[in-house]
């Protein structure tokens, strides 16, 4: 396929289609307005080199997630607490409409939204990644590689990056006269809590949830939320030039919560499964 | 000798196909004393030559195909059509609105935007510039209702079948109208459970091109 | 030539290839692409074309340009790898664009590139020749013409022994690594380099060996190949 141009075009027959169908609240692959393409979870998928791993498909969309568990010295300001990074990688591989090279506006805000949903849930507690004040702590980095894209990765690389944490472990160090010693065993890594992102998309006045490429791409307006075990609201972020009434905003914060909740069962399944 | 008789085989890139004086058609080089395989594929031997059918490959636009693709750019004077090929096909503002065309984006738009669908023919097409298109004549044009499906391109003509066998007995059983793209995609007007038969049949086809009972298998799929 | 073997970390023996599975077709968005789990490497490729080139005045009137990239995930390796392209990965990318450019019929796509993704999502030692397998597995996948798939494998020579295929743990304590891609079909070697000490026949037995294990390689290439276009039809056929 030649297309190097950096949009997706959606063919006026495919909108038509989705249009007629969205006024029916039903979409062209015969899911009602609120249903999830078919997800599938896979842990453990990179055991060799990985601390964690999770392979996670949202309909055609594909990601892998990989932990790396290190050691590192504190930042100056923060000398009892680890570190966490979280980034996500579109890749070449993924579509046509990727270019190699560093990360755009949008690869951008991916990650730092990833990465935002999993900091501020408090998932890994980062006072518990010590090992000795002021000088060793663990850092945990979250990488995803988007492998296929169809649409909603910020869901997929949330739940790739959540699921491969759960799974993960580490080495476990103790103290002995004042020096860090490394043990045999291995420990989980400190997981509070497993926050859900559950992403919309408005077209017309429609809202669907978990848009594939071609419904994300005629969106006027996207929304990410995400709820902790807890029921508490963690992260949100609206892309795309459009918005959502107040009104809307309540409504979508129920349904995120619901549908959190299903998917959180749905992950701790998978992970459990894998072990 | 002349003879009707064809040797099949699958075959892979590399695969020698044959050895001898044979004459080289299609997706194969010769090599020495060699004829082999550039594709994945079913290799032909007949008296007239080797060839490969291949089973994957974007289309190689050809002079006077019928191809349908999507408008993916413009500019004052041309539109840039995505025909699924190794280059966008070009459909000049002249062409469309005749000699003495003067350029403008408004009248262009006017006409055909991005995204529309289009039926169009290739006018010309060499290794030194992009497929040239037109869509004036019988069955051209922009696209306006029904559903589009897409196929291998190679598949084709096994979905035309022979002397259009397949696409009418398509037509009958599912009640739906079939304008066949040269490179693979494929228009469907009909209902939605036609064009849904039509697709799975088209599917059928797709993934069993190289059968020779491939009509008795779409008949008793889509005759229901 | 040495008639003890001596026992291998992995306890291969000495002309013992890692296992190896390749599967075509596994990125639904790409022209062609393959998957290669090549002992603990999990490698996958994606070629993307014949496609118009950008920028435009790199374009060749009368052939395809081919562009390649190979990238390791930041999690793919012992140490945790930061996302940019290394010096390494960037000699590695040319090394394999140069290694399967020669079987590529570039001239029958005039004026148009081929772009070849290679993504290391786990390495353990030889992922250069493992890529090169699964971009010749996703070229073929993709329906561009080729002269012959493209087969790479590494010798080398670990505790004085001339060896096939050394993995991660082996490199770190080997004396030499061998890294070889060849058209299978033709005697011609597309990627060839070296790194390390060897004796005038200890390099001829890398290279033997090196050949023997390119030769397993083209075949689980062609297997992964005819699994996807020739026998799934007959899968559908004993589905139905």
């Amino acid at each position: 396929m030649p297309a190097v141009k950096k949009h997706r075009i959606v063919d006026a027959i495919t909108l038509d289609s989705i249009m007629s169908k969205l006024s029916d609240s039903k979409r062209t692959d015969g899911r009602g307005l609120l249903d999830y393409r078919e997800i599938e979870i896979e842990t453990n998928i990179l055991k060799d080199k990985t601390n964690g791993s999770a392979k996670v498909k949202i309909g055609d969309t594909e990601v892998w997630a990989g932990i790396k568990v290190e050691t590192a010295h504190p930042f100056p300001d923060t000398p009892a607490e680890g570190v966490m990074t979280c980034n996500a990688e579109m890749l070449p591989i993924s579509s046509q409409y990727v270019e190699p090279g560093p990360p755009d506006e949008d690869t951008i805000e991916l990650s730092r939204v990833s990465d935002r949903g999993i900091r501020e849930s408090g998932m890994i507690d980062v006072s518990e990644l010590c090992i000795k004040e002021g000088e060793l702590v663990y850092s945990v980095y979250i990488d995803v590689a988007v492998i296929n894209e169809d649409g909603n990765l910020f869901d997929a690389v949330a739940y790739a990056g959540t699921a491969a944490l759960l799974e993960a472990d580490k080495s476990k160090f103790t103290i002995e006269n004042d020096e860090v010693k490394m043990l045999e065993e291995r420990e989980k890594l400190p997981i509070k809590s497993l926050p859900i992102s559950t992403t919309f998309a408005k077209i017309g006045d429609k809202i669907i949830i978990d848009p594939n490429a071609d419904e994300q791409e005629i969106a006027s307006a996207r929304l990410t939320l995400v709820t902790d075990e807890n029921g508490k609201y963690v992260s949100a972020q609206k892309g795309k030039p459009g918005g959502f009434t107040f009104e809307e905003l309540k409504e979508l914060s129920v349904i995120s919560k619901e549908k959190g909740e299903e998917i959180r069962k749905m992950i701790k399944e998978a992970v459990n499964n894998g072990a | 000798m002349k003879t009707n008789s064809i040797e099949r085989k699958y075959v892979v890139p590399g695969d020698v196909v044959i050895e001898g004086d044979h004459n080289p058609i299609a997706n194969v080089i010769k090599e020495g004393n060699k004829i082999i395989s550039t594709k994945i594929g079913m290799a032909e031997i007949a008296y007239n030559g080797v060839k490969v059918i291949p089973l994957n490959g974007t289309y190689v636009p050809r002079t006077d195909d019928v191809v349908i693709g999507k408008v993916v750019e413009m500019n004052g004077f041309a539109w840039e059509v995505d025909i699924n090929s190794w280059f966008f096909g070009i459909l000049t503002g002249s062409a469309v609105f005749g000699r003495g065309f003067s350029s403008s984006k408004d009248s262009m738009q006017s006409q055909f935007k991005k995204g529309d669908c289009l039926v169009a023919k290739i006018l010309s097409f060499d290794r030194t510039r992009d497929p040239l298109m037109s869509v004036s004549g019988p069955g051209l044009g922009k696209i306006t209702e029904g559903e589009i499906t897409h196929i291998t391109s190679s598949k084709i003509p096994r979905v035309i079948g022979k002397k259009g066998a397949m696409i009418k007995l398509i037509e009958e059983h599912t009640n739906c109208h079939l304008t066949i793209g040269q490179n693979g995609a494929i228009l469907l007007k009909g209902t939605e459970d036609g064009r849904l038969k039509a697709k799975s049949a088209i599917e059928l086809i797709g993934n069993n091109a190289h059968l020779s009972d491939l009509n008795d298998r779409v008949i008793s799929l889509i005759s229901k | 030539m040495s008639e003890n073997n001596i026992e291998r970390i992995s306890g291969r023996a000495p002309d013992e290839l890692r296992n190896v599975s390749i599967k075509a077709g596994v990125i639904k968005n790409a022209d062609g692409s393959a998957l290669i789990e090549f002992g603990k490497n999990k490698i996958i490729a994606a070629v993307f074309g014949p496609k118009e080139v950008h920028p435009k005045h790199m374009m060749v009137s009368n052939r395809a340009i081919i562009k390649c990239r190979y990238h390791m995930m930041p999690f793919s390796t012992d140490t945790r790898k930061r996302p940019n392209l290394s010096r390494r990965e960037i000699e590695i990318s040319k090394v394999i664009r140069e290694a399967v450019q020669p079987a590529i019929l570039m001239e029958n796509y005039p004026r148009t590139a081929i772009e070849i993704y290679v993504e290391i999502l786990q390495s353990d030692g030889g992922s250069r020749c493992a890529a090169i397998n699964a971009a010749s597995t996703a070229l073929a996948d993709a329906g561009i013409n080729m002269r012959d798939l493209v087969a790479a494998c590494a010798a080398g020579k670990v505790n004085g022994q001339v060896v096939l295929d050394v993995d991660d743990q082996e490199d770190k304590t080997g004396e030499a690594d061998m890294p070889i891609a060849m058209l299978p079909n033709k005697d011609l070697i597309t990627l060839f380099q070296l790194d390390g000490n060897l004796s005038k026949e200890e390099f001829d037995r890398a290279l033997e060996l090196a050949k023997i294990g390119c030769n397993k390689l083209y075949n689980l290439q062609k297997d992964a190949l005819s699994e996807k276009y020739f026998n799934e039809n007959n899968k559908k056929e004993d589905e139905e």
